[in-house]
């Protein structure tokens, strides 16, 4: 590949006092790929993030957009966390429209878009409603759409639905791809569900207890577009077995 | 509006009925002399024959209360974003502010008259020392309760800092900050009141109470607790209204202005109000 990585993380070293957190690790995600990163908790997946996200100065190393460097600057990427973090005091549009409304005001393109955003993904009843009447999926949706809204063709996602209950989880997942197939963006996901890494990605990137380094990478050669039967499919089983094997250190259990 | 509404709104008016008609049984089943205690009768017929007397009096009370009660808001909220914003000014003033917060109100009315004249300022300043106070408590932990994670997603999206205050911080004020104007709606009464009974030259309900009290004028005395209670409640009442149209999110599911009329389905799920559809 001749061109520069989408997304590059260059030997990222970074420590919390005497705590080495996260120990050279580098990675590298091109432009339309899906990558998951699995690792235990506590081996500095969202410190990882942070840090790409430009919030948190690495102590060592780079990180790049399209070849530019953006270590520690914010405003490069889409991010979005565990919690949907929604203002309860607008409504679905106006949630949607954050990004603008935080930065150069919210023109009349950005709420339009926002409704055709909603419309198209299942909410166009809801543009008016505030996010105590929604369900905690319908919740994530509208915060994945703020995402979205934000224009940056990069995503972080942070254990999104991680708070979700499985089958709305499992909702969340296939719509998560139907997005990503039809808008064409670059998404890095961290996850500690092994099956929703697999599920999802392109790469799964498995990373080391603390200090956290990225210890393995796992390519997803599962057809697309993906659906339930994936889930119980032989080389799905075949994946998530390595990974599982990587992770805890046994050769799997067979299933 | 369907009955359920209507009973609603008839609730709090029955309970306050209630309350004179308990009022007057208890007088009369425990044959409590007038002297003593009036029969609400009494009290309501003493409001009617001295109303051409009170009514100014009410009018000064109310000015005080409300002036009072604005300052003492505005202060407060200045003051508690101010103290979020550096924190030297919140470890300088916090301290202070409890402590003058221990000061009996009663012991500075006479030292307010003579440093703030005999006319309405030395009120409205006490009424306002009691309003503030809850104010600026009450904000600051709005303003603390911000979650750090939204924070951060705002730095994330290059939010800029007065916008972020705008439209992050600020709003999550709101609930807080009723909380204590509702707190001090009902407190600025007493504070006007207390006011009047230094030096006057601006006499009030305060005033008359002081008149009525030395005379033992008993059924002047409860009239003007009514209507001093009335002040208070109505007070309440606006602060109520204020706050249902300021934080339209904690009482509806979704926004008064709607975007576009879409699908006939949008009826079905407005009729769900308040529950998840």
């Amino acid at each position: 590949m001749g061109a520069a990585p989408k997304l590059a993380a260059d030997r990222i070293t970074c420590r919390f006092g005497e705590t080495l957190a996260i120990a050279d690790a580098s990675l590298e995600v091109a432009s339309g790929e899906f990558v998951s990163i699995v690792g235990p908790s506590g081996c500095g997946k969202s410190t990882l993030f942070n840090i790409m996200s430009g919030l948190l100065p690495p102590d060592e190393g780079r990180v790049t957009i399209d070849g530019r460097e953006v270590t520690g600057s914010t405003g490069h990427v889409g991010y979005m966390f565990q919690k949907d973090l929604l203002l309860p005091w607008r409504t679905v549009v106006g949630n949607i429209v954050l990004g603008a409304a935080l930065t150069r005001g919210v023109s009349g393109r950005d709420e339009a878009e926002a409704c055709e955003l909603a419309t198209r993904y299942g909410l166009g009843g809801f543009l008016d409603h505030y996010p105590h009447a929604l369900s905690g999926g319908m919740r994530q949706r509208v915060a994945l759409m703020r995402t979205l809204a934000a224009h940056q063709d990069v995503l972080l996602l942070d254990e999104p639905f991680g708070a979700l209950d499985s089958q709305t989880r499992l909702e969340m997942q296939q719509w998560l791809l139907e997005v990503w197939d039809e808008l064409d963006r670059t998404v890095l996901f961290v996850t500690h569900d092994v099956d929703e890494a697999v599920f999802l990605a392109d790469r799964v990137l498995v990373m080391s207890p603390r200090p956290g380094r990225i210890a393995a990478e796992i390519a997803v050669d599962i057809a697309r577009p993906r659906g339930l039967d994936t889930l119980t499919a032989p080389d799905f089983m075949a994946t998530k077995r390595r990974i599982l094997g990587l992770l805890y250190g046994t050769g799997g259990e067979a299933t | 509006m369907s009955w359920r509404r209507v009973g609603r709104w008839l609730t709090p008016v029955v309970a306050v009925l209630g309350v004179f008609v308990l009022w007057g049984v208890i007088v009369r089943v425990f044959d409590v002399p007038d002297y003593v205690v009036p029969s609400p009768r009494a009290a309501l017929a003493a409001l009617v024959d001295d109303w051409d007397v009170m009514r100014p009096l009410l009018w000064t009370t109310v000015q005080e209360t409300a002036i009072g009660f604005v300052v003492g808001a505005v202060l407060g909220f200045v003051l508690a974003v101010l103290m979020s914003r550096w924190g030297l000014v919140q470890r300088v003033l916090y301290p202070v502010l409890v402590g003058s917060q221990a000061i009996p109100i009663v012991a500075i009315v006479v030292p307010m008259a003579l440093i703030l004249g005999y006319g309405l300022r030395p009120k409205v300043a006490i009424v306002a020392f009691i309003v503030f106070f809850p104010v600026v408590v009450n904000v600051l932990d709005g303003l603390a309760s911000v979650d750090r994670d939204l924070l951060n997603l705002a730095r994330i999206m290059d939010g800029r800092p007065a916008r972020v205050f705008l439209l992050i911080e600020l709003p999550a004020t709101l609930t807080p900050l009723f909380s204590a104007l509702k707190l001090g709606a009902t407190y600025a009464v007493t504070g006007a009141v207390l006011g009047e009974w230094g030096a006057s030259t601006t006499p009030g309900l305060g005033t008359y109470l002081l008149i009525q009290n030395s005379r033992v004028n008993i059924d002047a005395v409860y009239a003007t607790v009514l209507l001093l209670t009335a002040i208070g409640v109505t007070g309440f009442l606006l602060v109520l209204g204020a706050e249902r149209l300021a934080t339209p999110w904690r009482t509806r599911s979704t926004a008064r202005r709607r975007r576009r009329v879409r699908s006939p389905m949008r009826d079905d799920v407005a009729a769900g109000e308040g529950g998840r559809p």
